[in-house]
């Protein structure tokens, strides 16, 4: 007898098929992480997955980095791409990108930015950090930037964006969480800006040795984005195919796709408070 | 417990700090061989193919499958294949320091050429991971220069400038800062990896030639090459204790607690082990075997390395590459001889000669022995149900199984018209105590006399491969396979299929792994283990015995704080980091004399401990 998991899965594909002519493909953009190149041979072990599993070919990229995965949905090189909230909200604006699928870390599909300090440092409130340096992830980032920022003008320390580099010392994008959070750590700077769980990339020991200064509100987790027109049927199969990552047997497959704990469908209204806040810092309109 | 964090990653330290590993993140290839090259070529004898390898093969531990070699220039291949050919250590040394060195500077050339573009961002990033190969170096070495270098990469990442998304978030370049930051990375390099002649090594580092040629004492953090696993097995293997099944509670029984901390603790050992982090349940996680540890360079296989080779103990040293694979412990006490070769009739001769011979740990107590040894006898098998209490299988063994039971006790020829069953005996636990040469071992010169192993119970050893002293046989079928080979058994292929499925039958057991759920967790796990340890301060605390108080207090504290790490519930990590504060002022309170301090630091440690228990996972 067929569960309702595997009657939608063979719905989709019914549904799907008058689209699949001979030699048509799903193409996806991977936004690269630590390391671009390890990265490639991921999306060939989850594009390989999907493929057999969808029944299509399914191919998959690295792109440069947001800017070219937002373009790649733009221009049709891309049917779909894995992103942050807000390249996702930008892209929904400006192209109408659709959200398939949101990740979800620790039981959730939301998290939070974050301002940490060593413990040692005798920092105890944002107001502390004024001419001090602080480390941020990446300018285009919502837990590694806007939101820890954000922090900030909310205390009324700063005004916009444009001000940071009035209150701090040094502002640095360090490339990653994870540079930023080692800059902090060791030293390099007083503060670093980004995602709650970054603190687990950092040594045990290391972890020991910082604390969380402030925390900004929920984000919505990094979400699975098409392209518009993507044809609708391809898209359901998508969704129902990736959602099976979440079963206990194909759960390892994540560690090839960052690492989530899983997926949900995505709903594009949780997405609203990375909407007011891209509009206030001038993203949107 | 040791090693239980498996998934952090640390991308930019060349190894964990402290006394719990964390597994590494993956290493740029050449960066892979770099390392590798500086860990083999401190052993003795030098494992010369092994580090040719490293550079012509995908080395372990590297992000990408792809060798080394194929990412370096000709002039910078020639220099590493002629000192390989010559088996030049200090050429080689300075051939892969070059092309480390020369990389990291090609790479932020291409960056400095590409700025304003996508592009250059990858190029600081191939960049940075190359310098992940000397960061240890310079750090131990001049700590000024690691933060001026450090600052650099920031300053490096920041003036790249972006075009933002869809015109968002753009920062503009600055070629000014980068050039800037490049001229210090550059000049760094150059001088002291890339110098006109290189100090002569006695040891191979990546400290840097400024700091070699001062003559400065350098101490650098013991590390293990690329490709190094020694956090738990992934899939942890369930721990029977005797006591525990049969209901008794380990805080109950001070000298099993102890040493169930011992068994769990680095400290027993002597540099580096103790500094990596390495106990006894490293290898023999929670009483069976870790089949993920691997350190390249010692081991052949994950499961096992080279337990007397120049790494950890020089002193025992034996020169050759022998393998071996890591036995379960599990029902110990019914399983001597020890040893692979059975060279210890008893356990705690056993036990002390793993301290002090293997580990170059100084040597244990009476009473040090007296807890390790109260404990390991605990370890029972994983339970049953296919064999009965003589070894015989029962109505739940599959047919296959019955029919290989009758060929295991049949006699053949080949085995001096013995059986299976007249070594592997099933009321002995499928084992006799004895010692054979089965052909397994080539004798160590042509006449001479080939090492003798122990007969290895089968109980439980589905959950053990690979066989054989050495690891060298990957599969039950795989050993009946060289059985039938070797002792001209005859067999034909049904017969071989039975006799795998009996092996099979005979070698299972009962929930073989500790399953996590939810507040079942990973740190639950811990924090239990841990708390039982501390609770034998209730024995030590009114005995005064300040010894084996700080050896608590330096295996519990930090292992608390770390393994806080791993918690599901990360909200609660700052009291964890507060709990092993407390417990660390029982042990200097104690190590001051200070015993009225001492127990009120224990009463409170109780007191919190019962207070935050619920939060514990």
């Amino acid at each position: 007898m067929l569960s309702r998991r595997n009657f939608l899965a063979v719905s989709a594909a019914i549904l799907a098929a008058p689209a699949l002519a001979a030699g048509e493909e799903l193409k996806l953009a991977f936004i690269p992480q630590e390391n671009p190149e390890k990265l490639l041979g991921d999306v060939r072990a989850i594009t390989g997955w999907l493929s057999e599993r969808m029944g299509m070919t399914v191919t998959g990229f690295v792109t440069f980095d947001h800017a070219a995965a937002v373009e790649a949905l733009r221009n049709g090189d891309a049917d779909i791409s894995f992103m942050g909230a807000l390249p996702y909200v930008l892209a929904e604006d400006q192209i109408g990108a659709v959200p398939l699928l949101s990740e979800v870390y620790r039981g959730q599909p939301s998290y939070a930015g974050r301002v940490f300090v060593r413990k040692d440092s005798g920092i105890e409130t944002l107001a502390d950090l004024k001419g001090r340096d602080i480390a941020f992830a990446d300018p285009v980032s919502e837990s590694g930037y806007l939101y820890p920022l954000d922090l900030f003008v909310r205390e009324g320390l700063i005004a916009d964006a444009a001000d940071a580099d009035n209150f701090f010392g040094r502002k640095f994008f360090a490339g990653g969480y994870q540079q930023a959070m080692q800059a902090m750590a060791n030293g390099l700077v007083d503060a670093a800006g980004a995602s709650q769980y970054a603190d687990l990339l950092l040594t045990p020991d290391q972890q020991a040795e910082v604390k969380v200064l402030a925390e900004s509100e929920q984000i919505p987790s990094h979400a699975v984005v098409a392209r518009p027109g993507l044809d609708q049927g391809v898209q359901a199969r998508f969704v129902e195919t990736m959602l099976q990552l979440n079963e206990p047997g194909n759960r390892h497959l994540l560690a090839y796709l960052y690492g989530p704990d899983g997926y949900i469908a995505a709903d594009r209204d949780v997405y609203e408070g990375v909407r007011e806040t891209a509009r206030r810092y001038g993203y949107l309109k | 417990m040791k090693k239980l964090i498996t998934t952090a990653l640390v991308g930019l330290l060349p190894v964990a700090a402290g006394a719990t590993a964390v597994e590494q993140a993956p290493w740029a290839p050449r960066s892979a061989a770099y390392r590798l090259t500086l860990f083999m070529g401190n052993l003795t004898p030098v494992p010369w193919e092994k580090i040719k390898n490293s550079w012509t093969a995908p080395a372990p531990g590297s992000a990408l499958s792809e060798d080394a070699m194929s990412r370096v220039t000709p002039a910078e291949a020639s220099a590493i294949s002629a000192a390989l050919a010559a088996q030049d250590r200090q050429a080689l040394f300075e051939a892969a320091t070059a092309v480390v060195a020369q990389g990291i500077l090609r790479h932020l050339e291409a960056a400095e050429a590409a700025l304003g573009q996508p592009n250059a961002a990858h190029e600081v990033a191939k960049a940075e991971a190359l310098f992940r190969a000397f960061e240890d170096g310079i750090k131990a070495a001049d700590a000024k220069a690691a933060r001026d270098l450090g600052r650099a990469w920031l300053v490096l990442n920041s003036s790249l400038g972006t075009a933002g998304v869809l015109g968002h978030g753009a920062q503009e370049t600055d070629a000014e800062r980068f050039a800037a930051a490049h001229a210090t990375l550059e000049t760094y390099l150059t001088e002291n990896y890339l110098p006109a002649a290189y100090a002569e090594r006695e040891k191979l580092t990546p400290v840097p030639e400024s700091a070699v040629r001062s003559g400065t004492p350098v101490t650098l953090p013991a590390t293990l090459p690329p490709g190094s696993n020694i956090a738990d097995q992934r899939e942890l293997p369930r721990l029977v204790l005797q006591f525990e099944e049969a209901g008794e509670d380990e805080a109950n029984l001070p000298l099993v607690a102890y040493g169930d901390m011992l068994f769990d603790s680095p400290e027993i050992f002597g540099a580096p082990a103790r500094e990596l982090g390495i106990a006894c349940s490293t290898c023999h996680n929670r009483s069976d075997v870790n089949r993920d540890f691997f350190i390249p360079g010692l081991s052949k296989y994950a499961g096992g390395m080279d337990v007397d080779g120049s790494f950890f103990n020089p002193m025992f040293n034996d020169r050759a590459d022998d393998h071996l694979d890591t036995p379960s412990m599990r029902g110990i006490r019914f399983t001597a001889p020890y040893g692979r070769d059975g060279r210890e009739p008893s356990l705690r001769r056993f036990i002390r000669n793993v301290i002090v011979t293997e580990f170059a740990g100084e040597e244990p107590t009476p009473f040090q022995l007296d807890a390790l040894e109260a404990y390991v006898k605990q370890f029972d098998f994983l339970p049953n149900p296919k064999i009965d209490r003589a070894g015989r299988l029962t109505d739940l063994a599959s047919d296959a199984a019955k029919r290989g039971e009758e060929l295991f006790n049949t006699e053949f020829t080949g085995l001096g018209d013995r059986s299976c069953a007249s070594c592997h005996t099933p009321e002995r636990n499928f084992r006799d105590g004895l010692t054979y040469d089965i052909g397994t071992a080539e004798p160590p010169f042509p006449g001479g006399t080939p090492i003798h192993f122990e007969t290895p119970t089968l109980r439980n050893i589905n959950f053990t491969a690979p066989y054989l002293h050495d690891g060298s046989l990957p599969t039950l079928a795989s050993v009946v396979d060289w059985f039938d080979a070797s002792k001209n058994l005859g067999l034909d292929e049904a017969q071989r299929a039975d006799l795998t499925a009996y092996l099979e039958a005979v070698g299972d057991g009962e929930e073989p792994y500790q399953a996590f759920e939810g507040r079942d967790s990973v740190f639950r796990l811990s924090w239990e283990e841990l708390t039982t340890f501390a609770s034998t301060l209730d024995t030590l605390l009114p005995m005064r015995d300040a010894q084996n108080i700080a050896l608590l207090v330096d295996t519990v504290a930090p292992d608390l704080a770390a393994d806080a790490s791993v918690m599901v519930n990360q909200n609660s990590k700052p009291e964890i980091y507060k709990f092993a504060a407390i417990l660390r002022a029982v042990g200097d309170a104690s190590a001051a004399g200070d015993w009225d301090e001492a127990g009120l630091q224990w009463s409170q440690f109780k007191a919190m401990q019962a207070e935050i228990d619920e939060r514990m996972y």
